[in-house]
């Protein structure tokens, strides 16, 4: 069953950013999961046809559905500029602390 | 005993999750009325063959804006965070061999990147991925030539003046709109015996080309930003 597959990313990326108490690996849990979304997203409107590019020679071919790949477009450039502003929220927090790990930066749990 | 109970729970929620996309799955998929539109008219509408293109710049150009926007917001955001600080000579580059090919390589990359752009109507790509790989050749000169190369020749000002100047054009295109159309963001091609042609009356060439040197531009500040290191005493 294809949508098991991307259900089980999911949860893989959530449960993966619940258990870890290193930033990175937290970041890195929140891209799978925006992955395993995206893909579950493209794939379930796949029918089967050619990628939405109308060629002016064969007219009349089934084209997929261009939509949810605009919006997975949208979603990817979104999340790059968010992943790039995490990573220098960590960087900030790492050359302040000396510490990565969630548990050893004070100050959190005051 | 915590993983435990967290496995349960979330096998719980992926039961549940699994047999509500059981029930859409069954259900059959059709295209949408909106769908519908976009396949069999739109190329005809906003003269762009690449009807992804067609959508993100044309009927959801709001959409486009407000991304570029949050792009800007993230870019402003990193360089204030790390803002006073200078860079240092972190890496001298790698060897003659890998500088050498890589002075072969690179004006392909550029235009391998500037083809996806001007294209972005005609064929897959557009000004998002054009502008990554623009923004990819800046990182190739650090890694390559040393951290201080791309930094000396062009200078942060500039980039500035590239990312402000591709964001002006979106606007610039939508301005241009309301004269010839009537309504922010509309798309003025009307002549489908342009269709396929590089150079399409419309609007949508134009913002492919100010996204692509925005998210450039931006990348390279994001990166260049990135490796910056804090002078202490300062």
């Amino acid at each position: 069953m294809n949508q098991l597959f991307f259900l089980s990313l999911f949860l893989l990326g959530f449960i993966g950013m619940l258990l870890n108490r290193n930033l990175i690996k937290l970041i890195i849990g929140f891209e799978i999961m925006e992955a395993s979304v995206l893909l579950w997203f493209i794939s379930f409107t796949n029918q089967g046809g050619n990628p939405p590019i109308y060629l002016l020679d064969k007219p009349g071919m089934v084209l997929n559905d261009p939509l949810p790949q605009a919006l997975a477009l949208t979603a990817i450039v979104i999340a790059a500029s968010n992943i790039a502003l995490f990573l220098t929220l960590v960087i900030e927090l790492s050359r302040y602390h000396k510490a990565s790990d969630v548990d050893k930066i004070k100050g959190l749990r005051d | 005993m915590k993983i435990f109970l967290l496995l349960v729970l979330f096998s719980g929620i992926g039961f549940l999750l699994i047999d509500n996309l059981r029930f859409l799955s069954n259900s059959g998929f059709s295209l949408g009325a909106a769908t519908h539109y976009y396949v069999t008219q739109g190329f005809e509408q906003t003269g762009a063959l690449n009807l992804v293109s067609s959508i993100l710049y044309d009927f959801r150009a709001f959409d486009s804006l407000g991304e570029s926007t949050v792009i800007f917001a993230a870019v402003s955001g990193i360089v204030s965070l790390l803002s006073r600080k200078t860079l240092p000579v972190s890496s001298h580059g790698l060897s003659i061999i890998v500088k050498r090919i890589f002075g072969i390589l690179t004006p392909f990359l550029f235009v391998s990147g500037i083809y996806l752009i001007l294209h972005g109507h005609l064929s897959p790509g557009g000004g998002f991925q054009g502008g990554v790989i623009l923004g990819t050749i800046s990182i190739v000169f650090c890694i390559v030539y040393g951290s201080s190369f791309d930094y000396t020749r062009y200078s942060p000002q500039s980039k500035t003046i590239l990312e402000v100047s591709g964001a002006l054009l979106f606007l610039a295109m939508g301005i241009i709109g309301i004269f010839l159309e009537g309504f922010f963001l509309a798309n003025w091609f009307s002549s489908p015996e342009r269709l396929g042609k590089l150079l399409t009356p419309g609007s949508i060439f134009g913002i492919n080309l100010g996204v692509g040197i925005k998210i450039g531009a931006g990348l390279s500040i994001i990166f260049y930003s990135i490796i910056q290191k804090r002078i202490e005493g300062k």
